[in-house]
C-alpha cells in the first residue's frame, strides 16, 4: 500500500491548500521565465520580421535596436548602388503614446516602410491589407487593440488602420505600427505652428547678421520652410536594411559597407547579439536572480512543510521502525510525499499559467521546453525539501512507542 | 496446548545505564525460556527491568551480555544481534501497546495488513488474512473505517490482530489492558490466549494488572533487574514445566 497517499488522503484540507500556495509560488517562478522569453521575443522580434540581411547603421554605434542612431536619408540609395544588393529600405523608429478617440492611453512604436517598394506585405498581415497609399494608412500589431477602419490623429493628419499584424513588438516590449516612411518621419518631426514660425525666423535672423547678408536673395530664402532647403539636407534616418541577391557572398557585400567610414554594418544574428547582450542583459539577470530567489523560497516552504508533516507523524514512523519496515519504506513515503505535493502544485501552476498568462499586459511566452525545466526543477525542490524530513524521520526511536 | 520445544531461549541477559556513581544495572543475567502457546505475564514495579527486558526481546535495544533464541533462530550471541532485526521483527514478532498505537492514517484493515505487506506479501494475500484474523477477533466490519472511528476496545482488537496476523512466534505485550475496564481486560487476555493456543506463539504479557493474572499460564517477577521464573505456577491453576 502506498503510505504517501494514505498519509495525504488522512488530511487532505492542509495537503491542498499548502499545494495551492506552492502552486502559486511556482506559477509566479514559470511566469519570470515567460516574462524573460517575451522580453527576447520582443527585442528579437522586429530583426527577424524585418527580414534584412544587412543593418547600415550610424558609424561606432550599435544600431537603432540598442541605442539612438541618425544616418543620411540618402544612405539608402547609397546602398542600393552597391553591386549584390537587391533591394535597400530604411529604418526608422520612434515610441508614441497617445489617446484614442475614447481617451484610452496607447502606446506604440511608429516604423517606417520605404514607400512604394516596401507596403508591408512581408510582416505577414493577419487582417486587411497592406499600405495602397502613400499617406494616412497604416498597419498594426494586434496587441494595439485597434481595429480595421479606426483612426487616429498623429501630429497634423488623421491615420486610418488599414492592416493588421501579430507578434510585431518594439525591443522595448511597445506594440509596433508600420507608415510609410515620409509619413513616419512627418510624424517623427512634427511641430506646433509656432515652433516652425520661431525656427524660421531664428535661421532668417542668423543669416541676416552673418555675412550671408550681403545677398538679399539668400536671406529671404532662408525663411522658406526647411524641407524648401537643399542645403540643410533630408531627414535623417535611423538605419538602413539591405537585401541581397541570391548566391551573393554577405561577407564581401559586408566588407564594402565597412569601407564606408560614415557608417557600421550588421547582420541579423549581430544585431541579435547586440540586442541581447545589451537592454536585455540586465533584465535576463533580474529576472533570473528573482527566479533563484524564489526557487530558494518553495524549496524552504517545501521543506518546511515537509519537516512538519514528518513531525506530525514521528510516532507512526516510530511504529512502523517497531514493526520491521525497512528505512526505504519509511524514507520512500517521505519523499513520495514531497514529490506528491512538489508534482501537484506543477500541476496547478502549469494550468494557472496557461489560463492567467494571457491576461499580462506583456507577452509571457512558455514552451514546451521551459514546462520541462519547471517539471526538472520542482523535482529536484522536492527531493531537497525531503531531506528535512528523512534526516528528522532517521531519529525516530522505536522505543518512543514503547514508552508510550 | 505447549510443546516441549521452547519457543524462546534466553540466557544471561544482562544490561546497563550509565557508568560510575551513576550506574544502573537494568537487568542482570536473566534466563528463561518460554513454550509455543504459552501465556506468560512479567510483574514488575515501575523501574524494575520489564521495559528493558522487553525492549531487548523486541530487538529494540542490544543487552550488553547474554544470548537469545527466538522460533529456533539464534538472535543474539555476546550482547550482539546477529540476525537482521527489522527482517526478525516483521516476521516473528508481534507487538501490543497499552494504547493501541494503531497508524492515524490507515484504516483498520491496513493496520492489520501493513505487517504482510511490509514483508512484501502480494496485496490480494495481505488483504485476505487481515481480513480472515479480523473476523477471528470480531471486527472485520470495522475494517474500512479509521481508527479515530473506532471505539477503544475495537482498537486493541484491531492491534491484537495487527500483532499475530503474520504468525509471529512471539508477541510482546506491554500493558495491553491498563487502559481499558475489568470486562475489556480480560477479553484481551482471553484473546492472548486463544491466539496463543490455536497459532502456538509464545506471549509475553507486561503488566501491572492483578485482575486477569488468573488467564495466563505463568508468572514471572522482576525487581531490581533480576528475574525470577520460579513463580511457575499460572494463576489459572495451570502448570508449566521449566
Amino acid at each position: 500500500m502506498n503510505l504517501a497517499v494514505r498519509d495525504v488522503r488522512q488530511d487532505l484540507g492542509r495537503f491542498s491548500l499548502t499545494v495551492v500556495g506552492l502552486g502559486l509560488l511556482l506559477t509566479v517562478v514559470l511566469a519570470m521565465t515567460g516574462i524573460y522569453n517575451g522580453i527576447v521575443d520582443d527585442a528579437t522580434a522586429l530583426p527577424d520580421r524585418l527580414d534584412a540581411d544587412l543593418w547600415i547603421v550610424q558609424r561606432d554605434t550599435r544600431g537603432p535596436f540598442a541605442e539612438l542612431s541618425r544616418i543620411s536619408g540618402d544612405l539608402e540609395e547609397r546602398a542600393r548602388v552597391v553591386p549584390g544588393v537587391a533591394h535597400a529600405r530604411s529604418y526608422v523608429s520612434h515610441t508614441i503614446q497617445r489617446e484614442t478617440p475614447q481617451d484610452k492611453p496607447i502606446r506604440f512604436t511608429c516604423l517606417g516602410l520605404s514607400w512604394p517598394d516596401d507596403r508591408g506585405e512581408g510582416l505577414g498581415i493577419v487582417e486587411g491589407r497592406p499600405i495602397a497609399q502613400p499617406h494616412y494608412e497604416f498597419l498594426v500589431d494586434r496587441s494595439l487593440g485597434l481595429g480595421l477602419g479606426e483612426k487616429i490623429v498623429l501630429g497634423r493628419d488623421t491615420y486610418t488602420v488599414v492592416g493588421i499584424t501579430e507578434g510585431m513588438m518594439s525591443s522595448g516590449g511597445d506594440s509596433a505600427a508600420f507608415f510609410t516612411l515620409s509619413d513616419a518621419q512627418r510624424i517623427q518631426n512634427d511641430s506646433p505652428n509656432e515652433a516652425i514660425r520661431l525656427d524660421r525666423e531664428a535661421r532668417f535672423e542668423r543669416v541676416r547678421d552673418s555675412e550671408f547678408a550681403r545677398d538679399p536673395e539668400l536671406v529671404r530664402f532662408s525663411a522658406n520652410p526647411a524641407a524648401l532647403i537643399p542645403s540643410l539636407g533630408p531627414v535623417p534616418i535611423s538605419a538602413v536594411m539591405v537585401n541581397l541577391l541570391p548566391g551573393v557572398d554577405a561577407q564581401s557585400v559586408r566588407e564594402r559597407f565597412k569601407a564606408w567610414r560614415d557608417v557600421s554594418v550588421y547582420t541579423v544574428a549581430e544585431q541579435h547579439q547586440l540586442i541581447l547582450g545589451g537592454m536585455v542583459e540586465k533584465t535576463r539577470r533580474q529576472i533570473g536572480l528573482f527566479r533563484a530567489i524564489l526557487v530558494i523560497i518553495s524549496t524552504i516552504v517545501m521543506g518546511l512543510i515537509i519537516y512538519t508533516m514528518t513531525v506530525d507523524k514521528m510516532h507512526s514512523i516510530a511504529l512502523l521502525k517497531l514493526l520491521g519496515a525497512r528505512t526505504s519504506v519509511i524514507l520512500g513515503m517521505i519523499l513520495q510525499e514531497s514529490l506528491l505535493l512538489g508534482g501537484s502544485a506543477y500541476v496547478i501552476a502549469i494550468v494557472l499559467g496557461d489560463s492567467l498568462f494571457e491576461m499580462f499586459p506583456r507577452r509571457v511566452v512558455i514552451e514546451n521546453e521551459h514546462r520541462i525545466s519547471l517539471l526538472i526543477l520542482v523535482v529536484l525542490i522536492s527531493v531537497v525539501s525531503s531531506v528535512f524530513g528523512i534526516r528528522k524521520a532517521l531519529a525516530a526511536d522505536p522505543n518512543e512507542v514503547l514508552s508510550g | 496446548m505447549t510443546t516441549s520445544t521452547p519457543a524462546i531461549r534466553a540466557r544471561g541477559l544482562s544490561k546497563h545505564y550509565g557508568e560510575g556513581n551513576t550506574l544502573v544495572r537494568a537487568l542482570k543475567e536473566a534466563s528463561f525460556e518460554m513454550y509455543p502457546g504459552e501465556v506468560v505475564a512479567l510483574l514488575g514495579p515501575s523501574g524494575s527491568g520489564k521495559s528493558t527486558l522487553l525492549t531487548i526481546m523486541g530487538l529494540i535495544n542490544q543487552p550488553d551480555t547474554g544470548w537469545l533464541e527466538i522460533g529456533g533462530e539464534e538472535i543474539m550471541q555476546d550482547g550482539r544481534v546477529v540476525a537482521d532485526a527489522n527482517l526478525f521483527r516483521r516476521r516473528k514478532l508481534g507487538f501490543v501497546f497499552q494504547r493501541s498505537n494503531l497508524i492515524p492514517f490507515l484504516t483498520a484493515e491496513e493496520n492489520v495488513r501493513l505487517v504482510l505487506e511490509l514483508d512484501d506479501m502480494p496485496r490480494r494475500d495481505a488483504a485476505r488474512r487481515a481480513r480472515e484474523m479480523m473476523e477471528s477477533l470480531g471486527v472485520a466490519d470495522r475494517g474500512s473505517h479509521l481508527p479515530t472511528k473506532l471505539s477503544g476496545g475495537q482498537q486493541q482488537r484491531v492491534a491484537i490482530a495487527r500483532a499475530l496476523v503474520h504468525r509471529p512466534s512471539l508477541l510482546l505485550a506491554d500493558e495491553p489492558t491498563a487502559s481499558l475496564d475489568k470486562e475489556l481486560g480480560r477479553q484481551v487476555m482471553n484473546l492472548f490466549r486463544t491466539a496463543a493456543t490455536q497459532r502456538g506463539a509464545a506471549v509475553l504479557v507486561v503488566t501491572h494488572d492483578h485482575r486477569s493474572l488468573d488467564l495466563v499460564h505463568r508468572i514471572f517477577e522482576i525487581e531490581d533487574g533480576v528475574l525470577d521464573t520460579s513463580a511457575a505456577r499460572g494463576a489459572s491453576g495451570e502448570t508449566r514445566r521449566e
